[in-house]
């Protein structure tokens, strides 16, 4: 069992690859919470009343809330809101003509991200690329491919844009699926938040390429508020990839997003996500707490929504992407990979909420835990009265490598129609040694055996995400797990 | 799972003041050290108060509804019976308590094995044995279980001692009657020491019942090392019937421990069932079967403990649901870091029969060692069409195929019942229960 520890060891120092900080001149807020660092926010980014009274709802509504400590498997101290920066922009000059006006600075962030802004645009024109809004601390920074996107019609661009330019839409969907009242860290993103993504696909249209958002927290002390909304108007098709990294830094830093997601009549949402902020150094110092509400809604007949996630980074993941499943026939679909090293702890899975008849719902969770790190898998499937067929299938398994880490399952199961057909499974185990010996045998090296392994344990999963993501999964499955099993 | 702070401690009226009248009257002639248990335990309730929809445990279950009634735990009537059920198990040990009180015509067998202590808790336990039970009396952190600590009344106290075999099946017989609204607190304790084994029979049942009632009961169980233990639950009381069931068995290295939860009467049943695998190589079986219809409410709640090494457990709940009833399986597996090799699995099933009927289940496994085998699968859905569609071609009628079917359903759980006689007349309560 040396090598074992051997290999422990050397997976507990793989250092976070995207650790670094770039020196980008941020306009920021002075630290700190109150109505006027909301107008503050509002006012940088000369929005309409309207939006500022939404804000301002939204602040006394969370004033008037309690943080969530007691019911989900996490630890973490109390959050002090007034030692947050609720607002970092990197410093511009007004509006940018071409990416070459782009402080140079920031492309290199992106370049060093592996998402080369400079490299979109020469490949433009070239099929499988991919639209990306990069948003770095609070801000959207530069949306490429809007051109070509918008000759079909498609919207895509950061909220803050979208506020301006497309209000009626906003109006419409804002909020129509997470209220600002619906839990503590969305009313806080509802009162605060700075920027996001904005994308809208009309009617017949099918998004000829992947659309991409990738965030970025950079400056220390910060809190990163985005926003997105999603929808898909009839018989409309789009993939949405998110990315995420962060800075090595002492302190914890929060991300609370709230993602809205809108599917109307056959139109269908694919949502992937690749997580890896910064997760803490490994005596757990550190890293984002990852407090974040994602939500669709399947509004009426056909649609679907299918949320793919890979969760390797973050101190804290408290995350539950969720379907509301209203329309008939529609579908929702939750296929997760969650990786927790060190002293990470994750708390999360999905909802599936079936109201309309025959409507469908698949989830495959799959927990890896590792380190001292705590993996749960919470979800609720709930079948409403008059859900005529509905039908689920959820499978969760944990892989537990290590004896110091732990693995758990919450699944909630509420039935309400005797036409349901709800199954679940759930299974806890390590890796088999028979299954290292097989591989062993056939001259393959323990630690490539693992991954091996590993990656057929996330196959169901990481064959939902786009080519593109997909390969950066498994890389960062293999950086994650590296030979931490003898 | 840390429970939820309640803000504000919900506590029935009438308690107050009525457990003072049971300390000064009812209670009086008990040692100081149980007095003093009881009114810790009732402070302690006290504080926490009932358990709301806000604590994760009764998120389901609404107990307000249940306290809300114009009972009293001050018990001043007697009651003449003139129904006594005929014994499950033939040649059996019965044990007999009207609303949480030993009654006259329990069966006390004198043939007993040397050692064998069978009787009620109230006397034989406290009066006979009452620094055995000092050592034995364990209190539980559950608020209900609390409530039952000061102010339980009486039950069966069953002890077998090393090395014996109890061949007779005991039957303890819980009647609830009368026409006050009443909260029963019967306890019962059982001890099973090294090498022994016991097999146990609880019966719930309702004769002339004319008011609501609540029991609250609390059941421990030690299973000494090597000792084998049965403890099988019908509960079959009226519709007046709200019955709370709490038990927490312990169970030492290389002991058996199998139990059954039938639930086919009572209005609303929360059944808390909690077992501690202290020692290596323990096994348990906890089944369940819970047939409703109208409005009845029934909770299942259980959990595992695995403190030890290469454990075993296994849980089978299976539910039909008709009517405006509800169904909840909440089933719990910890796996404690030293608890490694343990094998634990966890199965839900249920059938809705009606479009008003709910089901909630929560399995849930909470894993900290890594060589560990656990699973738990939850399924709920309708009678198989085709396995109806097959049946009618064989010339069964539509009822008939749909009978045959759940009565397969259910008979899984019922085959894990090891008393020959019990399981037969569960056989036909069961089929009786399916035809209404």
């Amino acid at each position: 069992m040396a090598d074992k520890n051997e290999i422990l060891e050397e997976h507990i120092s793989s250092e976070y690859k995207y650790g670094w900080s770039s020196d980008i001149k941020m306009d920021s807020a002075p630290k700190g919470l109150s109505e006027d660092i909301v107008r503050f926010i509002s006012k940088k980014k000369n929005e309409p009343a309207w939006m500022l009274e939404w804000r301002l709802k939204a602040y006394r509504h969370w004033l008037t809330m309690k943080e969530p400590h007691d019911w989900a498997h996490l630890e973490y101290p109390k959050i002090n809101y007034q030692d947050i920066i609720f607002y970092a922009a990197p410093k511009q000059k007004k509006e940018l003509a071409s990416l070459d006006e782009v402080d140079p600075e920031l492309l290199k962030t992106f370049e060093k991200l592996g998402i080369s802004l400079e490299e979109q645009k020469r490949l433009s024109g070239v099929q499988s690329t991919i639209a990306v809004d990069a948003v770095i601390d609070s801000v959207s920074v530069k949306t490429t491919f809007k051109e070509t996107l918008s000759e079909k019609g498609i919207i895509f661009c950061s909220f803050s844009e979208a506020v301006q330019e497309h209000s009626e839409l906003i109006k419409k969907y804002m909020g129509s699926v997470v209220p600002y009242t619906d839990n503590y860290f969305a009313a806080l993103n509802s009162a605060v938040f700075t920027d996001g993504s904005f994308c809208y696909i009309p009617k017949g249209v099918r998004c000829p390429m992947e659309l991409s958002t990738y965030f970025r927290i950079n400056t220390a002390g910060t809190g990163q508020f985005e926003r997105t909304l999603i929808i898909a108007d009839e018989g409309a098709y789009v993939s949405y990839l998110e990315g995420c990294t962060a800075p090595q830094r002492d302190e914890n830093q929060l991300h609370a997003a709230v993602v809205e997601i809108v599917a109307h009549k056959n139109g269908e949402v694919k949502y992937s996500t690749v997580q890896n902020w910064y997760p803490g150094d490994k005596e757990g110092k550190g890293g984002i707490y990852n407090f974040v509400t994602k939500r669709g809604i399947c509004l009426e007949a056909n649609s679907k929504i299918s949320w793919t996630q890979v969760e390797t980074g973050s101190a804290i993941t408290w995350k539950y992407p969720s379907v509301i499943l209203k329309g008939d026939n529609s579908i929702g679909e939750f296929y997760s990979v969650a990786v927790t090293n060190n002293h990470q702890q994750a708390d999360t899975g999905t909802k599936m909420i079936h109201i309309g008849k025959n409507t469908r719902s698949t989830i495959v969770s799959k927990g890896i835990s590792a380190g001292v790190s705590n993996n749960s898998y919470r979800g609720l499937v709930r079948v409403s009265k008059g859900a005529t067929n509905a039908r689920n299938h959820s499978q969760c398994d944990s892989l537990l490598i290590g004896s110091t880490c732990g693995a758990h399952t919450f699944p909630y199961i509420e039935i309400k129609d005797k036409s349901a057909i709800v199954e679940h499974e759930a299974t806890t185990s390590k890796i088999g040694e028979d299954q290292i010996f097989y591989c062993n045998q056939r001259g393959i090296e323990t630690e490539k055996a693992v991954s091996l392994i590993v990656n057929g344990y996330c196959k169901e999963v990481l064959n939902q995400l786009p080519m593109e993501f997909a390969v950066e999964a498994q890389k960062l499955l293999a950086v994650s797990l590296e030979g931490s099993v003898g | 799972m840390i429970a939820t702070k309640e803000n504000k401690a919900t506590i029935p009226a009438q308690l107050e003041g009525e457990f003072q009248t049971l300390l000064s009257k009812t209670f009086s002639s008990e040692p100081e050290w149980l007095k003093e248990k009881r009114k810790e335990a009732f402070d302690s309730f006290c504080q926490t108060g009932l358990p709301t929809r806000k604590n994760e445990e009764y998120k389901y279950t609404d107990l307000k509804k249940i306290f809300s009634g114009n009972f009293t735990a001050v018990h001043n009537e007697s009651h003449a019976l003139n129904f006594i059920p005929a014994p499950i198990a033939e040649g059996s040990i019965r044990l007999v308590f009207i609303n949480g009180w030993l009654h006259k015509d329990s069966t006390l067998s004198s043939k007993l094995p040397k050692g064998v202590l069978i009787g009620n808790l109230a006397t034989d336990g406290l009066l006979k044995h009452a620094d055995f039970l000092k050592k034995n009396f364990s209190s539980n952190e559950d608020a209900l279980s609390r409530l039952n600590d000061a102010l339980w009344t009486d039950g069966a106290f069953v002890y077998v001692p090393e090395n014996i075999r109890l061949e007779i099946p005991v039957e303890i017989i819980h009647i609830s009657t009368g026409k006050k609204e009443l909260l029963s607190s019967p306890r019962h304790l059982i001890i099973a020491e090294k090498n022994s084994s016991v097999s146990i029979i609880e019966n719930n049942i309702s004769v002339d019942t004319f008011a609501p009632m609540i029991i609250n009961s609390q059941t421990d169980i030690f299973s000494g090392e090597n000792s084998n233990v049965q403890y099988y639950r019908l509960q079959n009381d009226c519709r007046n019937v709200s019955l709370i069931s709490s038990t927490h068995v312990k169970q030492e290295k290389n002991s058996h421990f199998d139990t059954n939860t039938i639930t086919l009467g009572n209005e609303w049943t929360r059944n808390n069932l909690r077992i501690d695998l202290e020692g290596e190589n323990c096994e348990s079986h906890l089944n369940g079967l819970f047939v409703t219809n109208g409005t009845a409410h029934t909770d299942n709640h259980t959990s595992v403990l695995h403190n030890k090494p290469n454990g075993q457990s296994n849980q089978l709940y299976k539910g039909i649901l008709d009517g405006r009833s509800t169904g909840i399986f909440n089933g719990k597996i910890f796996v404690e870091r030293d608890a490694q090799k343990t094998n634990a699995y966890q199965s839900s099933k249920n059938i809705l029969l009606s479009d008003d009927a709910t089901i909630n289940t929560k399995p849930q496994l909470e894993i900290y060692a890594d060589d560990v085998k656990c699973s738990h699968g939850s399924s709920t859905g309708k009678l198989d069409e085709d396995a109806l569609f097959y049946l009618r071609t064989r010339g069964l009628s539509e009822d008939s195929a749909r009978r045959l079917l759940l009565y397969a359903f259910a008979n899984d759980v019922l085959n894990t019942i090891k008393n020959e006689s019990l399981k037969n007349y569960l056989e036909e309560l069961v089929n009786e229960r399916l035809e209404k």
